[in-house]
């Protein structure tokens, strides 16, 4: 089966392209543009990887990041955001996240961490 | 004249006017004692020639001679006693009476002498009774004049100490009446200025008749809302230096979403342009075209706020101008649903403006009503003269969701934006700063549920102003 990817941020460009390009490399990918829904859907399903925006307007993405890790640990988190300060990234890495990626992202750089994230 | 020494002055002249009273009084006074004293004086000598008529009936019945001597006794004794008094009684009467007084007891004594030398004929008892009948009734005429005089004198005192107390009571009513109106005449437009500097606007009182202290008062608000408007700007300007701070997460946040957006576009069209229809790459371009707009309208907007172009200030008509700005945003109305009402002032003064930054206000105004609006609801506009401000309004009235109150005192701080999506957060922080640059004002009032209100206030235009300027 092929893995599961799971993309949410609220720049639906984000998750449109992301998807045209991770589905390339045979991944199953799912994408949201905020957090509520997405959290459902994985109550849902199992995720191998949650790629997630940092900043959104309700639930954000170091919130995702610490349910993800508190109810799925073994689903990796990796957090894009376009307010890349080390705060931040000190508390995502607390919090356990597989990888950090500032705005803009590089596609072949996420794709890489994604591919290592699933122990490839 | 200040108003400590009008102060003085009003008092002055009313203790002035209290002792003019009391000397009045004192004189009346004397001028009764006198009077009293005469009235004594002149009972005695009534007495006095009653008894010499007595004496003179005995001495015509009896043929008493001796009764002749007791008249002669007696008139002696009375004149020594008016000669005594001549000064009490002279001053009562008057020189004149005081003659004639002695003057008939001169004569009646005289008679008397005669009466007593010749013996009794009835000639001279008819001419001795006459005399003494003379003197006994002009001194009672006078003492009779005298009373009335005395009462006359204390009621002429009661009317003049009445009068002359409402007289003072209605001069110091009168004074302070006067001098409480100046003062309060000021006040009022000191009240006027300080309400019109606690809502921001920097006026000045023009006019300052008085030379008083109130008009040393006045200047020192006048500096003072001179100073308040070169601290404003100042802190305007710094606020503005502050935001930069801001600005830079700001943009760092706004501009980096659409580059990435961008970014990430190019790269999957170049990974996938072997496998993208013709249809697919074009909306990737028109994707890229839409976030190049993004950033656009973001720099813009900042160039707009860190930089105001210079205002180019013309006499025009609001209502001509807001209907210019209604044109702009028309389709954009249309496309939204939004019924739009707009009732427009009559007959209301020029305003000194530039025109496009006006409209752009109103523009911005008028976009985030759309945008708090969903489709069906309104949105009024009106303009209105305030006369006792001098101010003409632009009301801007949506039926949109509202702000909440913990939020209002921000909506025109630079980067604040309630938008969940787009908005830079400078929309109304650039509105504001166009309308200060006017002169003007812009506030807003808004209610959860049932709409927000924005009212641009901006100065009627006077002719003169244009030479300050």
């Amino acid at each position: 089966m092929s893995p599961r990817i799971m993309v949410i941020d609220d720049e639906k460009i984000v998750g449109d392209m992301a998807k045209m390009s991770l589905e390339q490399e045979g991944y199953a990918v799912e994408t949201f543009t905020s957090a509520e829904p997405a959290l459902e859907r994985l109550a849902q399903e199992k995720f191998d990887v949650v790629v997630t925006d940092l900043k959104m307007k309700g639930i954000d993405g170091m919130e995702v990041l610490r349910t993800v890790k508190r109810l799925y640990p073994e689903t990796k988190v990796i957090m894009i955001t376009a307010f890349a300060n080390l705060d931040a990234a000190i508390e995502a890495l607390r919090a356990e996240v597989h990888d950090f990626f500032p705005k803009p992202v590089k596609i072949k750089e996420l794709k890489t961490s994604i591919q290592r994230a699933l122990g490839k | 004249m200040k108003i400590e020494r009008r102060i003085i002055l009003s008092n002055t002249f009313n203790v002035a006017l209290l002792v003019l009273i009391g000397l009045f009084a004192i004189q009346n006074l004397n001028l009764l004692l006198t009077k009293l004293r005469f009235v004594e004086i002149a009972d005695d000598l009534n007495a006095s020639f009653l008894e010499m008529r007595l004496s003179e009936k005995n001495y015509f019945l009896y043929s008493d001679e001796s009764a002749l001597f007791e008249i002669r006794g007696k008139i002696g004794k009375t004149m020594d006693s008016i000669e005594a008094m001549k000064n009490d009684i002279s001053r009562a009467i008057g020189e004149d009476n005081f003659r004639t007084l002695t003057f008939y007891l001169k004569r009646y004594s005289d008679k008397v002498e005669e009466v007593r030398r010749k013996g009794g004929s009835e000639q001279l008892e008819t001419q001795l009774r006459e005399e003494g009948k003379k003197l006994k009734e002009f001194s009672e005429a006078i003492t009779l004049l005298e009373r009335q005089r005395a009462n006359e004198i204390i009621s002429n005192s009661k009317k003049a100490l009445f009068y002359s107390f409402f007289a003072i009571l209605f001069l110091a009513v009168l004074m302070s009446h006067l001098i409480s109106q100046k003062i309060v005449r000021s006040l009022r437009e000191i009240e006027r200025l300080a309400l019109a500097i606690s809502e921001g606007n920097f006026g000045k009182i023009e006019k300052i008749t008085t030379g008083d202290e109130l008009a040393s008062v006045i200047k020192a608000i006048n500096f003072m809302s001179h100073e308040l408007r070169n601290r404003e700007e100042e802190i305007i300007q710094s606020k503005k230096l502050a935001s930069l701070g801001i600005l830079t997460a700001g943009v760092a946040h706004e501009l980096t979403n659409p580059l990435n957006n961008i970014s990430m576009i190019a790269q999957t069209y170049t990974e996938l342009y072997g496998k993208l229809s013709t249809e697919e790459r074009l909306d990737f371009m028109q994707k890229v075209e839409g976030e190049t707009e993004r950033i656009r309208e973001i720099v813009k907007n900042l160039l707009d706020f860190s930089k105001p172009k210079e205002a180019n200030l013309r006499e025009a008509d609001l209502n001509a101008v807001v209907q210019g700005g209604l044109r702009l945003v028309q389709n954009a109305l249309d496309v939204s649903k939004i019924e739009t009402k707009v009732t427009l002032g009559r007959g209301l003064p020029h305003v000194l403006v530039d025109e496009h930054q006006v409209q752009q206000v109103l523009v911005n105004l008028v976009v985030n009503a759309i945008q708090a609006m969903s489709p069906g609801g309104e949105l009024f506009i009106a303009t209105r003269y305030d006369k006792k401000r001098r101010s003409l309004e632009i009301e801007v009235k949506d039926t949109g969701k509202g702000i909440p109150a913990e939020f209002l005192p921000h909506v025109f701080d630079p980067f604040f934006s309630t938008k969940d999506a787009g908005g830079t957060g400078l929309g109304l922080s650039v509105s504001y700063g166009i309308i200060k640059n006017h002169r003007g004002n812009i506030r807003v009032e808004s209610r959860v549920g049932s709409g927000t209100t924005f009212t641009i206030e901006l100065p009627a235009y006077k002719k003169e102003e244009e030479k300050e300027r």
